[in-house]
């Protein structure tokens, strides 16, 4: 019986989790264009629903039902499933990351992460390196210029800044002991290690803004020279599904750094969920405060903040990081 | 931000000709030097104005008129609907000289001139199709009789893409538009009912060829 | 070879060269108004100003007036110089009525042009403008004297380069006046190309007027089919209708103008009548239909007969391209071959035109002028091609001397002395005047055949003698003059005269002169349709097949035999015997209406097509617009319907040469270019003439010459004795010649609104002498008996016509096709008074 229990509360947090998230995505494109619209002195969408809550789902309904369009000269296999890749791989992130401490219900211990991986930090990582197959993909699938460049600036993007952002996990590693998330948010029982850690959150901050392409490093989609970048020629909901992942990673990276560096859901007074959300959110609304702020960067800028700043500094902080922890 | 000037900087943000020199890249190592603080100070300095500027926006009342609730009187030369106007005299102004077609870059203008029993020139149809049109304005400029005018009405939409296609009484109105006084044909020296040879403004009476009077 | 430096760029010309064309050579465009390549300079406009920096000439001069010398440097961008250009068209610009809008000539104004590149902008002078009143000049050409510059370009078109002066310039100074003396129809054939040549809007083309903007037409290099010389043209068109078309330069052909026929003959292109849609049984179907009806319907009849039960009658007016599809299926389906003209006789004419003119005999129109004697046999210029009248002026300008062997009263706009002679007599006359023209000394040394030609040849004294003194002044003349060119036609000739025209060439040549030979044939593709011609196949044959019930199936390809065969009554009942009548045409006619299938072609303008000329030169027309019905037609003056879609409203007709491929092989479903290549390959295969027929597209400009001659073949086998019995063969008889018109005969020109305004009633022409034998005066109305009928026309008396003859000029009004054999001859009785 236990096991059927351990399923059934599997699929529901599957089911939460995943609801979830989409419906969190869905409106955070809402919030993010209402924000960025005070930003920018203008209201932001007010027109479907009272304040335009309604606004995903006309969005949605739009994009369900336009014409999905594969262009005469694209490889359509490619061209079909790279938004699929791009959308899954960002859902799949989650399922390592904890989103509230473990509670007991009907007498049984449930963890509030849909698995906890020992190797949750690199399987993380696996997946996110992952991401560049969609965006790589697509550029190449649809044979156009636009796409193309698009593309291969996406890969080179997301491979150069991965590697800082893998270093500047290392020191968290290295003070939490443990590849899995659970165990990182519990060594930050004491203090969020963002406060041991600023140059550490810092560079993460930076590449995970990178690794999601948003302003003010979305040169795989400069639409003022690429048109949309490698998903120029896509149409109806596969356009939607790139732009799901662009939200849920936006989610994704606001998880990773609550709990990589804000310790989680800890916080008082509140349940630990609402702690998390809060907490995710706040990042959130700071990456779209970053994009109502700051501009698009230039290729060559983008690629020497990457690997002539980034790395030789987080490489530092390891070996700084390292020694402290000798001493 | 003397931006082209500086030589190197400790983001990178240097001008694409400014390949940077190898010491650049030692300088930012440079722990000693002050002109890495000086450059991250002003870097975080300048970020910081930047995100406190949008941060002050976040408090301030929106500038957006919303549209159908509140309708802004537009200047009398906005470039809108085009309308064909009238002389003083009550006649058409077009003569479908085909300026304006020849002067539309999206062709949006089509037309057929024609003769009136007068010798008056008119357009027998005159079509626009406000679909395609752009609303810059260069018909206006081109042409040479007033007659084809923007307007600052705008609120054309139809659900029915070819009820954009306007034709001629669609376009034609009773009155002169902008410009009240002017009438071609007074210019003008061609006969028409407006006036015969010699009567046009600054014309001198029609020569007498059979005449030896100089 | 002068070479001078002009805007810093050496350049060498001929002697002679003015500055202004030195200049044009290098590319660069000095602004001109009176200045015209065909009409020389005058210095009038004073636009061409340029300055001369070192030579024999210094200062601001004009260009136009100059001859290229060396050491001359020349700026045209002189700062002294540009200015005295912008005095000039200021100066030009203070009487402009300033009525661009409502002006056709704008957009193609040089006026226009010269104004905005002088930088003119604001009128300075305060004082009054002058005005003119304008004039009626006719349905083709608009006067507006307002905008007149006074460059004098018309006046020197019309009265020195053409030759008629009911247009000239009166009045002195500031109120110099360009018109007639009065309101009237201006009496040239050349009228259009006052439009052409008015820098400005003074002369505008009526029948297009205020039709569009030069700007906005599908213009394309097209040629003229309303006669043989092929003329150049530029064909515009707009809302899928031709709208007008214009001269366009030839070097050989017609140089820088085109006569109205050419201008205005296009109407029927966008004719109201034309029929746009296949008929089978008379009944509307689409094109598919139609042509699977036509191939059903041959081998339906084709099952019961023998193959050549079928016949094909192809047309002097198709293309190339169509007359050898016709030829190409008649051989695959193993009919008789197609024969192309009604008339046997002028067939042969044709066929013995075409093997006689060997390349260096031929003459182009632009030789033509360089002649200094023409002997015209048997034509009638202005009446059959006026541009050969125009050429014919510019050698008689530059001294050469025209003489004209003809019954018909030929008028000329130039000066030339006429032999009104029978068509009986005219190779008797001929042959003496030729005869006297050789000097003997000259051809001692000829050949056997040329010296027995020589010998047997009349003397001068066969003239009657009213014609003997100027005949022998002329043989004077001629004898003295180098570069002689026999013009021949033959539509009314006599066959034998033709092939004595080619003979007289030769003997001319054999005595040392350049002689050339100039042909008119027909129509516009008579020389291709003559190369396809099978000499055992006439029409006649076809018809008599179609009596006697061994031709059951008739295929007409663009031609309408009721509009050109001399007898409709025999014609009606052999096509009433058909079992299978197939049309293709692009023109109503009666053969559209008794078709059992019909199908619509597509025009020269819709299609393009090779045409040769009556020297043997092949020449391409492009595609204009791609046919349809025009949004004119449609719309009926209003707005056009709002039609979406590829389809082009009405455009079902395609090229004649599309169908015929469509019918012969089972359909296949190749597009109009690639449906062009067969007959084309064809023609290159089988015809040794033209097996360097370049693909459609690729022949130049100046076209490319065609020799088929027969070298030798029949040459000098002319036999005196016989023509001097066949003579005095008549007696009291007249023999009535049925001739073209200007305007009214030819076909396709007889389909334009304009041009039948300019028309003049159907009319007898009758020799002064022989009407006052029997009481006729040029009021009376007469009824000629035909043999089918009779025809009622009104009398001209003319004084230069041959005596024993009567001219009936083949009307588009007049019901003349009622003569069973030609030539026809009537007695005095058979012509009587009509009274009212």
């Amino acid at each position: 019986m236990n096991w059927i229990l351990g399923f059934i509360i599997l699929i529901a947090k599957l089911g939460v989790v995943l609801v979830g998230l989409l419906l969190l995505a869905a409106y955070l494109v809402l919030l993010e264009r209402k924000f960025l619209g005070r930003l920018q002195i203008r209201y932001g969408p007010n027109r479907a629903g009272k304040f335009g809550l309604l606004q995903p789902f006309a969005d949605t309904i739009k994009m369900l039902t336009k014409e999905d369009t594969v262009p005469a000269e694209a490889d359509r296999v490619l061209f079909l499933l790279a938004p699929a890749v791009v959308a899954s791989e960002a859902l799949l992130i989650f399922a390592v990351v904890p989103f509230g401490a473990t509670i007991t219900l009907w007498g049984k211990k449930v963890p509030m992460v849909i698995t906890d991986l020992n190797v949750g930090l690199l399987y993380v990582f696996a997946l996110a390196s992952l991401g560049v197959y969609g965006v790589a993909l697509g550029g190449w699938a649809s044979n156009s210029k636009y796409s193309l460049i698009g593309g291969i600036r996406g890969a080179a993007q997301m491979i150069s800044y991965e590697l800082s952002l893998g270093l500047s996990l290392v020191p968290i590693v290295m003070l939490a002991r443990s590849f899995s998330l659970v165990d990182i948010v519990r060594a930050q029982a004491d203090y969020p290690f963002i406060l041991v850690q600023p140059v550490s959150f810092m560079i993460f901050l930076i590449s995970a803004v990178a690794e999601t392409k948003r302003i003010p490093f979305d040169l795989p989609e400069a639409e003022n020279e690429l048109g949309a970048g490698y998903h120029t020629e896509y149409s109806g909901m596969r356009f939607g599904l790139f732009f799901l992942g662009e939200y849920v990673n936006l989610q994704v990276l606001g998880a990773l750094v609550t709990v990589f560096f804000l310790g989680g859901w800890r916080g008082p007074l509140l349940p630990p969920v609402v702690w998390f959300l809060i907490k995710v959110l706040a990042v959130a609304v700071l990456m779209i405060w970053v994009r109502g702020t700051l501009p698009r960067l230039r290729y060559d800028q983008l690629m020497h903040l990457g690997w002539k700043f980034l790395v030789p500094v987080a490489l530092l902080n390891i070996v700084a990081t390292g020694a402290f922890l000798l001493i | 931000m003397r931006y082209g000037m500086r030589d190197v900087t400790e983001t990178g943000l240097y001008p694409i000709s400014h390949i940077p020199h190898p010491t650049s890249v030692h300088a930012v190592f440079n722990t000693e030097g002050c002109i890495l603080m000086k450059n991250v100070w002003e870097a975080a300095v300048a970020l910081a104005t930047g995100f406190a500027t949008t941060f002050k926006h976040l408090f301030r009342k929106p500038i957006t008129e919303e549209y159908p609730e509140y309708k802004r009187v537009l200047p009398e030369r906005a470039r809108a609907v085009i309308i064909l106007t009238r002389d003083p005299d009550g006649g058409e102004r077009c003569v479908a000289c085909y300026l304006c077609s020849a002067a539309c870059p999206v062709s949006c203008i089509s037309m057929q001139s024609a003769e009136r029993e007068d010798g008056r020139r008119y357009a027998s149809w005159f079509r626009i199709n406000f679909a395609r049109c752009i609303y810059c304005g260069l018909c206006e400029e081109a042409c040479p009789t007033s007659a084809i005018q923007l307007t600052p009405y705008f609120e054309t939409c139809e659900r029915d893409i070819l009820k954009l296609v306007y034709e001629k009484e669609d376009l034609l109105v009773d009155h002169g538009g902008k410009d009240k006084e002017y009438n071609f044909y007074r210019y003008a020296g061609v006969v028409t009912e407006v006036g015969d040879k010699g009567t046009h403004i600054k014309e001198g009476k029609p020569v007498n060829i059979k005449s030896n009077m100089p | 070879m002068p070479k001078l430096v002009i805007d810093e760029r050496e350049i060498e010309v001929p002697e002679g060269t003015k500055v202004i064309e030195a200049a044009e050579q290098l590319g660069i465009m000095i602004p001109r108004f009176c200045y015209h390549p065909a009409l020389g300079s005058v210095g009038a406009c004073r636009v061409c100003a340029v300055k001369f920096l070192e030579g024999p000439f210094k200062g601001v001069q004009m260009s136009c007036m100059i001859d290229a010398k060396d050491d001359m440097v020349v700026s045209t961008t002189d700062e002294e110089a540009v200015e005295f250009r912008k005095y000039v068209i200021e100066w030009l610009m203070l009487h402009h009525p300033h009525d661009c809008p409502v002006c056709d000539e704008g957009g193609h104004c040089l006026l226009q042009d010269m104004t905005v590149s002088g930088g003119h902008g604001v009128r300075r002078y305060l004082g009054l403008k002058r005005t003119y009143r304008d004039q009626y000049l006719g349905p083709l050409v608009q006067h507006e004297m307002n905008r007149c510059i006074h460059c004098y370009r018309c006046t020197r078109f019309y009265q020195e380069f053409a030759g008629y002066f009911d247009l000239g310039v009166m009045q002195i100074a500031n109120h110099t006046y360009f018109g007639r003396f009065k309101d009237g129809i201006l009496e040239s054939p050349f009228t259009g190309n006052l439009s052409d040549i008015c820098p400005t809007g003074v002369y505008t083309d009526k029948p297009s007027r205020f039709f569009g903007r030069r700007w906005d037409y599908q213009r394309s290099p097209s040629l003229c089919i309303n006669c043989s010389l092929g003329c150049h043209i530029t064909a515009s068109a707009r809302y899928r209708e031709v709208v007008r078309q214009e001269a366009r330069y030839s070097e050989a052909v017609n140089g820088y103008f085109i006569c109205d026929r050419g201008r205005h003959g296009f109407h029927y292109a966008k004719s109201e009548t034309r029929p746009g849609k296949a008929l089978v049984d008379g009944r509307e179907v689409t094109t598919e239909e139609g042509i699977r009806a036509a191939r059903e319907k041959l081998a339906e009849l084709m099952s019961r007969i023998e193959s050549d039960g079928v016949a094909c009658l192809g047309s002097a007016r198709s293309s190339l391209e169509n007359q050898a599809m016709l030829k190409q299926l008649c051989q695959k389906m193993g009919w008789q071959d197609p024969s192309y003209f009604v008339d046997e006789s002028l067939a042969k004419k044709v066929k013995t035109a075409v093997t006689r003119l060997e390349p260096e005999l031929t003459v182009s129109l632009r030789d033509l002028e360089g002649s200094d004697a023409i002997i015209v046999v048997g034509a009638d210029p202005i009446n059959e091609a006026p541009m050969l009248a125009l050429a014919m002026r510019q050698a008689q300008r530059k001294g050469g001397k025209i003489v004209v062997l003809d019954p018909r009263p030929i008028s000329l706009p130039c000066d030339y002395t006429h032999l009104p002679v029978k068509l009986d007599e005219i190779n008797l006359y001929l042959g003496a005047l030729i005869k006297a023209a050789v000097d003997p000394e000259a051809i001692t040394d000829a050949e056997k055949d040329v010296a027995r030609f020589y010998r047997e040849a009349p003397m001068l004294e066969i003239f009657v003698d009213s014609l003997q003194k100027k005949a022998s002044s002329l043989a004077q003349e001629l004898r003295a003059s180098q570069r002689v060119v026999i013009v021949c036609g033959t539509q009314v000739v006599r066959e034998t005269t033709v092939v004595l025209a080619g003979d007289c060439v030769s003997l001319l040549r054999a005595a040392k002169k350049q002689a050339g030979l100039f042909y008119l044939l027909p129509q516009a593709n008579a020389f291709g349709a003559s190369l396809l011609t099978n000499k055992e196949f006439s029409f006649l044959n076809t018809l008599e097949g179609m009596e006697n019930g061994s031709i059951k199936g008739l295929i007409l390809v663009e031609n309408d035999p009721f509009y050109s065969f001399h007898h409709r009554q025999r014609l009606d009942l052999a096509i009433e015997k058909l079992d299978l009548l197939i049309v293709l045409d692009y023109l109503e006619s009666p053969a559209v209406r008794k078709a059992h299938v019909f199908l619509p072609t597509s025009t020269l303008y819709e299609t393009g097509g090779i045409y040769i000329n009556q020297e043997g030169r092949a020449q391409a027309a492009t595609k204009t617009y791609l046919g349809g019905i025009s949004i004119a037609q449609i719309s009926g003056g209003n707005h056009p319907p709002r039609i979406y879609g590829s389809e082009i409203p009405g455009g079902e007709a395609r090229a004649a040469f599309q169908f015929l491929d469509q019918i012969g092989d089972g359909g296949s479903d190749e597009d109009e270019t690639a449906s062009r290549q067969n007959p084309l390959r064809w023609l290159s295969a089988n015809l040794p003439a033209l097996a360097k027929i370049p693909p459609f597209g690729e022949l130049t400009e100046a076209g490319m010459l065609i020799n088929s001659s027969d070298e030798g073949t029949g040459q000098f086998s002319l036999d005196w004795k016989e023509e001097k019995d066949k003579g005095d063969m008549t007696g009291d008889l007249l023999e009535v010649i049925l001739t073209d018109l200007t305007f009214g005969t030819e076909e396709l020109s007889s389909f334009s609104p304009p041009l039948r305004k300019l028309e003049r009633k159907p009319c007898l022409f009758m020799q002064v002498n022989d009407a006052a034998k029997m009481g006729l005066s040029s009021e009376d109305r007469v009824r000629i008996k035909l043999d089918e009928g009779d025809v009622e026309v009104d009398v001209r008396l003319e004084e230069n016509m041959a005596p024993g003859v009567v001219i009936l000029p083949r009307h588009r009004l007049l019901e003349w096709q009622k003569v069973k054999r030609l030539p026809k001859f009537v007695r005095f009785e058979e012509i009587e008074k009509v009274s009212d």
